[in-house]
């Protein structure tokens, strides 16, 4: 588990956006005037750049870490933000605040996974909870959350590099030349790693027989027929 | 042959696909921004009262997690004026001591921090343990405030390169890894290579000397102590006795009780009796940072053969493994693994060197893993 600290007090600890303040904050919409302030030592605009941009932060180091939302989620969260507020002097809005925002992020993430590998491996008890034969399922939302944590198992045997460009291009959009901005590496070899993270993760479903309910799930989905029904037969 | 790979291509559009529709996780944010930005503490407000703008006020909260987390405080002149040094909280890596100025605080909160002085000394300050660097030139001092630190120091032709004060004793190294440890009245200095010279602060004679597979509980003016292993008392005259001679003075079977100092006649200091403290017990297992040291000098023995045994030919070359080691209780190494083998020079090198690593003393040894991304 990452360890977790206070970094405050802070300037702004106290301050609430209550009456006046909130009223001076809501008319504060252009982003780069919220980061001069921010730059400036100003507590509130620091907070409304957490608040403004917290569920995409949160949104990405799940995805980079494929974990459901927890207290670890929630450390590294607030260890990006912890980064934001020690380097946001040193974003010269030379990118898009967002992809500034996304470096910061992949490389927490990415450090904590190294520390994560330095520690003594343990054993992790298996988890049958999305594991279980394919007839114990009730319904599609179970069946759905069954296939997200086999996909994310699946991003997890992927390397650093290769899953960090393909969680950025294909799960959050971003374009290779954005991705190439992230990760500091050139597009090409965004590519690269792109192409090769996809026929890794390919080869993967089709050699992993612990996916093969979910191949299965999608194609009696996709044909319309009821699940129960065709395990029976 | 895109035929058979259809499927699998269908299935992963459709994987992704619904990864991506789902949404953001719910953290509980007022949590998460309870911590971030948390009320202002009047003990944190007053350990700073001389910082004055507004980005030094959050210096303060930031020391605050730094003391929790391992952090670097800057001391300057007389005044110590404390400022955050970033440190990755989250990272295994070692901080930079070339960085590290005079003075510099050094405080490990729940997990060790090491400190990397390149080509010199490696140190480990273990969780909840204080440091200073009192001195930071050709001569690296450390001054122990509390805890325990182990270091490894590269052997240099000249003498005594590394030291650690702790109140009144002065622990000099010439080339070694040991563990130095401060208790409320005591200063228990281990050596698991090289030798170890204990002494009064400010005084270069008489001395303790500690060699490799020793130990010794010493009193915090470095005067008396006591001592386990291969180790001995050195007089005045600069000859060191032996530790048998001087065990064949004492009862045998207790640890080594010696005091030097000065008779009232101003003669020599001789090793006289004292009453022998409780002989200190072996740990269960090697404690994580004596490992994590062990770890330091494994890692930098592969890169040393990757480098060695592999081609470069111009391109970059790298490799993946995980290293499981199995150590005895006297701390040697019984086993090496690697999973997925190295390239047979590369592990034929490596495991020969592993093979002379020596860890922490303990009753039961303990066997781990480690995972290495090498590259030349």
């Amino acid at each position: 588990m990452v360890a977790t600290a206070q970094i405050g007090p802070l300037p702004w600890a106290g301050s609430r956006q209550d009456g006046p303040v909130a009223a001076k904050l809501d008319a504060v919409t252009d982003l780069s005037e919220l980061l001069e302030r921010c730059k400036a030592g100003d507590g509130l605009a620091f907070r409304e750049v957490f608040r403004n941009h917290r569920s995409d932060v949160a949104r990405l180091v799940q995805r980079m870490t494929g974990r459901a939302a927890s207290v670890d989620l929630e450390d590294l969260v607030q260890e990006v933000f912890l980064q934001v507020y020690r380097s946001i002097k040193d974003f010269r809005g030379q990118s898009r605040f967002s992809t500034w925002l996304y470096r910061v992020t992949v490389n927490v993430v990415l450090m904590h996974r190294r520390a994560a590998r330095s520690r003594p491996v343990l054993q992790e008890a298996k988890d049958d909870s999305f594991g279980a034969d394919a007839r114990d399922l009730l319904d599609d939302q179970v069946a759905r959350a069954r296939r997200v944590a086999a996909f994310y198992r699946l991003l997890d045997r992927l390397s650093d590099k290769k899953r960090a460009v393909f969680v950025l291009h294909e799960l959050e959009g971003l374009s290779p030349s954005e991705v190439a901005q992230v990760v500091s590496a050139p597009v090409l070899t965004v590519r690269t790693r792109l192409f090769y993270a996809r026929r890794e993760l390919l080869a993967m479903l089709r050699d992993e027989p612990a996916l093969e309910f979910v191949a299965r799930e999608l194609r009696l989905k996709e044909s319309g027929e009821p699940l129960a029904e065709r395990e029976s037969t | 042959m895109s035929l058979e790979r259809r499927p699998e291509e269908r299935v992963l559009d459709r994987l992704i696909l619904e990864v991506r529709e789902q949404s953001s996780p719910d953290l509980d944010w007022q949590r998460v921004e309870a911590r971030l930005l948390s009320e202002p503490k009047p003990q944190r407000s007053s350990a700073t009262p001389s910082l004055a703008s507004r980005w030094r006020l959050p210096a303060a909260g930031l020391l605050a997690a730094a003391a929790i987390a391992g952090a670097v405080i800057a001391q300057r002149s007389k005044q110590e004026l404390r400022v955050p040094v970033p440190v990755a909280r989250i990272s295994s890596e070692p901080l930079n001591g070339d960085r590290l100025p005079l003075g510099a605080h050094v405080t490990a909160g729940d997990r060790p921090v090491v400190v990397a002085h390149a080509g010199r000394a490696r140190w480990t300050l273990e969780p909840h343990a204080s440091a200073v660097v009192a001195d930071s030139g050709e001569l690296l001092t450390l001054r122990l405030e509390s805890g325990a630190l182990s270091a490894q120091v590269v052997p240099n032709p000249q003498p005594e390169t590394f030291a650690v004060e702790v109140g009144g004793t002065r622990v000099a190294v010439h080339g070694t890894a040991f563990r130095v440890e401060r208790t409320a009245d005591r200063v228990l200095v281990s050596v698991s290579e090289g030798t170890v010279a204990v002494e009064p602060k400010g005084t270069r004679a008489p001395a303790f000397l500690l060699r490799r597979d020793s130990r010794g509980s010493f009193a915090l003016d470095g005067r008396t102590g006591s001592v386990e292993g291969n180790a001995s008392a050195v007089v005045n005259d600069g000859q060191a006795q032996s530790h048998r001679e001087v065990a064949s003075r004492l009862p045998s079977g207790a640890p080594q009780q010696v005091v030097h100092g000065t008779d009232r006649s101003g003669g020599a200091p001789t090793p006289v009796r004292s009453p022998a403290p409780p002989k200190p017990q072996l740990p269960l297992q090697p404690s994580i940072s004596e490992i994590e040291t062990g770890v330091s000098s494994a890692l930098e023995l592969m890169n040393g053969c990757f480098h060695d045994k592999t081609r470069s030919s111009g391109i970059r070359v790298s490799a993946s493994t995980g290293l499981t080691l199995s150590i005895t209780g006297d701390g040697a190494v019984r086993s090496v693994t690697f999973a997925p083998p190295l390239a047979p020079a590369v592990e034929d090198c490596a495991v020969n060197g592993l093979r002379n690593l020596t860890f922490a003393h303990s009753v039961e040894g303990v066997t781990f893993t480690r995972v290495f991304e090498l590259s030349r």
